[in-house]
């Protein structure tokens, strides 16, 4: 037996999820950082199908595909952070929890002209407690509603941070992901304190 | 820093039912593997890498350099769930590593650290 790899060798690997509304701009803010183009992985889900005589349960349920972006960048020479994108659909939530397993953190991703569609992501990561900032994707530069309007709207306590970036430019996708991680730094040292 | 530019491999459009790439196995016998967990194949996996057939020997060859298993599932367009079991069964035969993510402590001074290293590393960008 020949060992394997060596341990000083080894990469990390860490992530943070994208998540918001359906159309949203997540693929694009992945796409604007990420060293590789974004990538869309599949998962086979079985959903129940209604209405269907109850003969066999087997048959009752249909396969359905649910797709999922995720981007990739190297930090360090041991590091590497991957960024994924929520489905957005409504009935892909449950796979919102792996998805946020072991994340860092999140974005909300948000477009004020449809504020309700990020409602579902900032219930689950307050819930889940994942620290997540909002992002609001400015398209093409223009700030529609102001923060205490967004902030208003969205009912999240005061210490989650609001930022406004243009989802298609790397330096603003690369300053949501500085303060993502610069809250969940806050985050950790003030649980820290308390515990 | 180098840029990773991996080579995309088309095996999409074939019709086999996903599942009978693995017996009809649908679950991991070992341990849960994260969608970022890293592969890495051994020495012995890419000596070996004849007797296994198509989908895990394709794992074997990608991940010479590690590689997510996200990633594998994006570039050989089969599930996750399936690459998932594959991996499994690799790993069981010492074919890959695994790496996982850190595991889920939000706290610490270990923590704290990573998260600074993550933070440096974003800015340096």
């Amino acid at each position: 037996m020949e060992s394997s790899h060596s341990e000083e060798n080894r990469l990390t690997p860490v992530k943070i999820v994208v998540a918001g509304g359906f159309g949203v701009g997540k693929t694009t803010f992945v796409g604007a950082i990420s060293e590789i183009e974004p990538l869309r992985s599949e998962a086979i889900i079985t959903e129940a199908s209604e209405g269907i005589d109850d003969l066999d349960t087997e048959t009752n349920k249909t396969m359905t595909t649910v797709a999922m972006d995720f981007g990739r960048i190297s930090l360090k020479h041991d590091l590497v952070l991957y960024l994924f994108g929520t489905p957005g659909q409504d009935r892909f939530h449950f796979m919102w929890n792996e998805l946020a397993r072991g994340a860092i953190g999140a974005v909300v991703l948000v477009d004020t002209r449809r504020i309700e569609a990020c409602f579902a992501a900032i219930d689950f990561f307050e819930k889940r407690g994942t620290p997540f900032v909002v992002a609001v994707n400015t398209f093409h530069g223009r700030r529609l509603h102001g923060e205490q309007d967004v902030r208003d709207a969205l009912q999240i306590e005061p210490s989650i941070p609001i930022v406004y970036c243009d989802a298609r430019v790397r330096v603003d996708v690369q300053r949501v992901l500085v303060a993502v991680v610069e809250h969940a730094l806050n985050r950790a040292t003030s649980s820290a304190g308390v515990g | 820093m180098s840029v990773w530019n991996p080579t995309r491999v088309h095996v999409g459009g074939r019709i086999v039912r996903p599942y009978t790439m693995t017996g009809g196995r649908t679950s991991v016998s070992g341990r849960p593997i994260a969608l970022e967990a890293l592969v890495v194949a051994t020495k012995e996996g890419i000596r070996n890498r004849h007797r296994y057939r198509w989908e895990s020997a394709e794992i074997i060859t990608l991940s010479r350099k590690e590689m997510a298993v996200i990633e594998l599932a994006a570039l050989l367009d089969v599930p996750i769930g399936v690459v998932k079991v594959l991996t499994g069964d690799l790993l069981e035969q010492g074919a890959v590593t695994v790496t996982d993510p850190p595991a889920e402590v939000t706290e610490g001074e270990g923590y704290t650290d990573l998260l600074n290293k993550v933070l440096d590393g974003i800015k340096s960008l």
